[in-house]
Parts: structure tokens; C-alpha cells; sequence
């Protein structure tokens, strides 16, 4: 008989808030490709249906709507709302071997199904509340930080999607990390060969005798982008005509701004705000590198587009990103907030083309190898055999 | 019958009137040879008791921090938990082949519980309303009142039977919640010993 697995998501296309939304998308299309019988629980949205089928998966769509108090009242009411569906989902449709929710914004409600109807839960912990903030600093994070642990009890088996981050919530919920499996976020390479006008993307970006140095992220100081900035007189003191195309918008726009003007730099530094999907897959292509220079960074899929890209890669050895690059190999590390390293990395790959096209070629094999989402339904699939067999061993399910 | 009650207080925690409701409710239906579940949220006692016959079952919130802003954090963890034990009892008594007849909730905090109850093991419901958020806010809505006021429209809507104290107190639920409502609501008034068996005959005209 064909698994039967629910997915609880608070985000999924056309719904997208962050990256969530595309992972869920990705991950439960490949399931339904290994013959999992896959429904998706997701919140509402304009415009989208209250159920439909995309490839296989079987989408369904609550009423996410309820008065909170604050954003944390109104995830908690959502996912009494998302419960509910879910139960009369189940009712109609005999029931899941797995049930298998992303983070605390669907994994209360995981819980709640878990135990009314004894089946077991697989979290996806895609960040933590302490990773996002850099530490717990007031009660409503330590909340949302408890309810966290709560649901990482709770669970069967816990994913994550890097061994860093593994490491991390291990710590974070004193679990053990034998509870823990890393599975890695996925990147789709054919989203990235498509034929378009090389030059009349490139020009909107930057004059013709400039290398475009990317930057792709939300502007929060955890993606670092003040070390690149910081990087880039050192870049152009050495005779490099670079300039940085700042993707993402966030709160500290304003301040890397200034920051840019203070250093002379208004010239070489272009903030493009937010583009869409095909531009942005565009761009990569005619970028010259893709810097990451994260402070933290759970597990890094600018890295990933950018490898699908063959656009080539320097990093910082933060977090997730530690383990897609391999230094020399696929990409260039340094540590972070090191403008001068940072800068030396970048000049090496601008200028030595045959290392370039080396690294290019080894990253865009590991996409194909590491990151296809075919590879990761296969794991995740491996995970919800291995929780099956010990549920299949227990004494706790549903009497007969 | 075999009833599950829900309530946020019960002896010894007392915060109103509802923890000696409940227990004289839990107490006369024992004696009238009904057996009664209570689950109960307590954060300073928690497990299993047999108080004279009824089988309390305490819980407390696994989430201990909330934010002052924030009744309902609480009130969600809280009633997640309450949900949690109860699902649990569900299941030990379908194990000896024996089963839940009916739930009957308490306030607003116990609303989500018993609805999730609902969905999932298709038992029905009564809901006594000892009060409601109009009167509590006086009628000055803010944003946690409004979400307990839609909490409270849910059961209401959810339940299949709704009891409230007095006459004023369901004329003010028809006036907040809908004339719709009028065949779902009785009086109960809970004064002296007999009030149990009228609680009890609207047991049997929800009980299937």
C-alpha cells in the first residue's frame, strides 16, 4: 500500500513568505514522484483554490484567518484552525502513516494530530527562534522558543537541513543528536538553462566594463553584507571595475546605504531591491561572483542558485554554508566579518579564469549529486521508513 | 454515562466560582452513578487522582513563559495540553472497549480542546458559559477580547448543546452570538441540589 503522508506548512505557493514555502513545494512534487500519497495542509490565500492538485500533490487550504494579539496569538489560533482541517481531512480520508510538519508554525498543530490520532510526527526545524535573533531576549521569544523545544520533544525524528544546524538544535532543546537526521535543502538546475538576452539583463545592472560582484538576501545583519561592503575599496584599490548588485530589501536598508555613500562608493553599489523569480535566475547567470558573507546562516540556498547558475561562489565558512562549499573545490571561504579576506577571495576568482571554470563545473556537479530534490525525497523517504518501523515495533497506536 | 470534563479550575486551584461549579457537578454525577473524567489545567498539581469517585486528571502548560501582552499564548499551549490528556483518556478506555459519551466544556479555555475532540472522535459536545467576553470587556474590545470573543462564537457554533446560568445570561448570548442559537441554549440555574439533574437531561438530549 502507498504511504500516505500529511505535510503542515503555513506557507506554500502562491503563498510565500519565506523559504518554507518553495522547500514544501519542492519537497512534496518529489514524494508524489516516488509514489507517496502526499496532501499538503496549508493556510489560505487570495486567489488560490481551497483544493487542487499539483503533480500529484494533493493541496488543501484552511481559513487562516483569527483576531491575535500579537503575531504569536494569531499562529497559535491559525494552527487550531489548520488542526481542525486537518482532523476532518483524516476523517474523510482514512487517515496518514506519517504526518510531517516545518517548523513552530505548523508544528502545534503536528502535535495536537499526533496524539489524537497516534501516528507519528517528523519536524523540519528550519531555523530556531535563538538562531534568528542571535539569542533569546524577551518573553515573547522565549515562548516561541519553549513551544519550539515542545514540538522538537515531540517529535518522532527531527530534520534539519544542515549538520551545523543539527549541532544547534541539539543544544538549543537538549535533544540528542541521534534524534536529529540533515537532509539538505534541494535546488531545481533546470530552472536555470533557459535562453535569454545575456546583454540586455546585464545592462540594467551594470555598465558593460564592470564585473558584477551579486549579493542575494534579506538585508538583516545577520547576512553580513557590511563586511562586503566593507571589502569593496580593497577590490577596487587593486584595479578591479566591480560592481555589487544588492538583491533583497530588509531593515537595515537604509543604514548599508549610507554606508555605501560614506566610503564613496554610491557608484559601485546598486540596490535592486526585490526582482522577480526569472530576473533574479537571469542575473545570476551573467554574475561574474555570488558573495554570501553570512554571520549565520542555518543552511544557505543563495549558494545553491548560484551553483545551478554556474555562477562562481565565495562565502564565509558560517554555519550551513561550512558544508556546501568545499574551499578550492566548488567555492572560496573565508571567515566572516573579514573584509581583507573577503577581498582576496574575490580578486582570485575574478582573475583566475581556469581556477573559475574548475570550481564552476565541481559546484554545478554537486547540485546534480547533493542538492536534487529527487536525492532528498529519496532520504526523506528513508526517514519516514526507519520512524515506521519502530511505530510498527510499539506498543502506542490506535486500538483496533 | 461516561463524561469528560473540562475545566481550568478545580479544586485546590480556585481563581472564580467555576472550581466548586464543577466539582459539585463532578461529584453529584458520580453519585448518581455516572462516571466522570476531569481534566483540569493546574500548573502547581499535575497527574491522576480519584477525588471520592471522580477521576481528576490535572495538567499543566508545558510552556512556561508568555508574554504579558499575551492571554493567548496561554491559553492555546494550555488547552493543547488539556487536549493531549485527553485524547490519551480517549484512548485508554477504547482499549478496555469503552468509550467517551459525551464532553462537556467550561469556558472558553476549554473551547479549542473540545472541538478538536470533536472532529477527531465525532463525540458531542455541551458548553456551559459561565460568563462572556462582552460582559468581562465591557463591551471595550482590543485585540485579545475579539480573538476570545471569536473563541467563544466558535463553540457556540461548534457545540451541539450551550448552558447558560440564568435567563439574562442567554438572552445576552443570542444578543452577542445570534438568535440562531436560541434551540442550542438552556437555563441552568445552579442553585441548590437539583440543578445536576437538569444538566443531566440536556446530557441526554445531546448524548447520541
Amino acid at each position: 500500500m502507498r504511504m500516505r503522508v500529511l505535510h503542515l506548512s503555513w506557507e506554500f505557493p502562491p503563498r510565500i513568505i519565506g523559504g518554507i514555502a518553495s522547500h514544501v513545494f519542492d519537497l512534496s512534487r518529489a514524494l508524489a514522484r516516488r509514489s507517496l500519497e502526499v496532501q499538503v495542509m496549508t493556510c489560505n490565500f487570495p486567489g488560490a483554490k481551497k483544493f487542487e492538485s499539483i503533480d500529484g500533490v494533493n493541496v488543501n487550504r484552511f481559513e487562516a484567518y483569527a483576531t491575535g494579539d500579537s503575531f504569536l496569538g494569531w499562529a497559535l489560533r491559525m494552527q487550531k484552525n489548520m488542526e481542525i482541517s486537518s482532523s476532518d481531512l483524516i476523517s474523510g480520508s482514512g487517515g496518514f502513516d506519517i504526518i510531517h510538519a516545518h517548523d513552530w508554525l505548523s508544528g502545534v498543530a503536528g502535535l495536537g494530530l499526533k496524539q489524537l490520532y497516534r501516528r507519528p510526527l517528523i519536524t523540519t526545524m528550519h531555523s530556531t527562534e535563538y538562531g534568528r535573533r542571535a539569542g533569546i531576549h524577551n518573553d515573547l521569544q522565549e515562548s516561541i522558543h519553549e513551544i519550539e523545544g515542545w514540538i522538537a520533544h515531540e517529535s518522532w525524528r527531527v530534520i534539519t537541513c544542515s549538520y551545523y544546524m543539527r549541532s544547534h538544535v541539539a543544544w538549543c532543546y537538549h535533544m540528542p543528536e541521534n534524534k536529529i537526521s540533515v537532509i539538505p535543502n534541494g535546488v531545481d538546475i533546470t530552472k536555470f538553462s533557459f535562453s535569454f538576452n545575456y546583454w540586455e539583463v546585464r545592462n540594467r545592472f551594470a555598465h558593460e566594463s564592470e564585473t558584477i560582484l551579486l549579493f542575494v538576501g534579506r538585508l538583516v545583519p545577520e547576512k553580513g553584507l557590511d563586511t562586503l561592503i566593507d571589502s569593496l575599496p580593497i577590490i577596487l584599490a587593486r584595479g578591479a571595475n566591480v560592481k555589487l548588485v544588492v538583491v533583497g530589501e530588509g531593515p537595515q536598508k537604509e543604514m548599508y546605504q549610507r554606508m555605501a555613500n560614506d566610503e564613496g562608493l554610491h557608484e559601485k553599489v546598486f540596490f535592486a531591491g526585490h526582482i522577480d523569480d526569472w530576473t533574479l535566475r537571469a542575473l545570476y547567470r551573467v554574475a561574474d561572483v555570488t558573495v554570501v558573507p553570512s554571520k549565520f546562516e542555518p543552511f544557505g540556498i543563495v549558494a545553491l542558485e548560484a551553483m545551478a547558475a554556474h555562477c562562481p561562489l565565495v562565502t564565509t565558512t558560517t554555519g550551513g554554508l561550512n558544508e556546501i562549499v568545499d574551499d578550492g573545490g566548488t567555492g572560496l571561504k573565508v571567515p566572516p566579518n573579514d573584509p581583507n579576506a573577503l577581498a582576496g577571495a574575490i580578486l582570485r576568482v575574478m582573475r583566475d579564469v581556469g581556477f573559475k571554470n574548475y570550481i564552476v563545473e565541481n559546484a554545478y556537479q554537486k547540485c546534480i549529486w547533493n542538492y536534487n530534490w529527487d536525492k532528498i525525497a529519496e532520504w526523506t523517504n528513508g526517514v519516514y521508513d526507519a520512524v515506521l518501523n519502530e511505530y510498527a515495533k510499539g506498543a502506542w497506536k490506535t486500538p483496533s | 454515562m461516561h463524561i469528560l470534563l473540562l475545566s481550568w479550575e478545580y479544586p485546590p486551584k480556585r481563581l472564580g466560582n467555576i472550581a466548586d461549579h464543577v466539582s459539585t457537578l463532578a461529584h453529584e454525577l458520580v453519585r448518581r452513578g455516572h462516571e466522570i473524567e476531569l481534566v483540569v489545567l493546574d500548573d502547581l498539581k499535575q497527574g491522576f487522582e480519584d477525588v471520592s469517585g471522580v477521576h481528576v486528571h490535572r495538567v499543566a502548560n508545558p510552556v512556561k513563559t508568555h508574554p504579558m501582552a499575551s492571554i493567548l499564548s496561554y491559553a492555546v499551549t494550555a488547552s493543547l495540553q488539556m487536549e493531549v490528556k485527553s485524547s490519551d483518556i480517549i484512548y485508554f478506555y477504547k482499549e478496555q472497549k469503552k468509550s467517551i459519551d459525551l464532553v462537556h466544556a467550561h469556558e472558553w479555555l476549554a473551547i479549542y480542546p473540545t472541538i478538536v475532540l470533536k472532529h477527531a472522535f465525532h463525540i458531542p459536545f455541551v458548553l456551559t458559559l459561565h460568563s462572556i467576553e462582552g460582559h468581562r470587556c465591557h463591551d471595550h474590545f482590543n485585540a485579545t477580547s475579539l480573538a476570545i470573543k471569536e473563541i467563544e462564537d466558535m463553540g457556540i457554533w461548534e457545540s451541539n448543546s450551550v448552558i447558560a446560568n440564568t435567563d439574562w445570561l442567554r438572552k445576552e448570548i443570542l444578543r452577542y452570538y445570534g438568535e440562531g442559537h436560541n434551540q442550542k441554549i438552556e437555563v441552568v440555574w445552579p442553585i441548590g441540589v437539583n440543578w445536576v439533574d437538569k444538566v443531566i437531561s440536556v446530557y441526554n438530549k445531546t448524548a447520541r
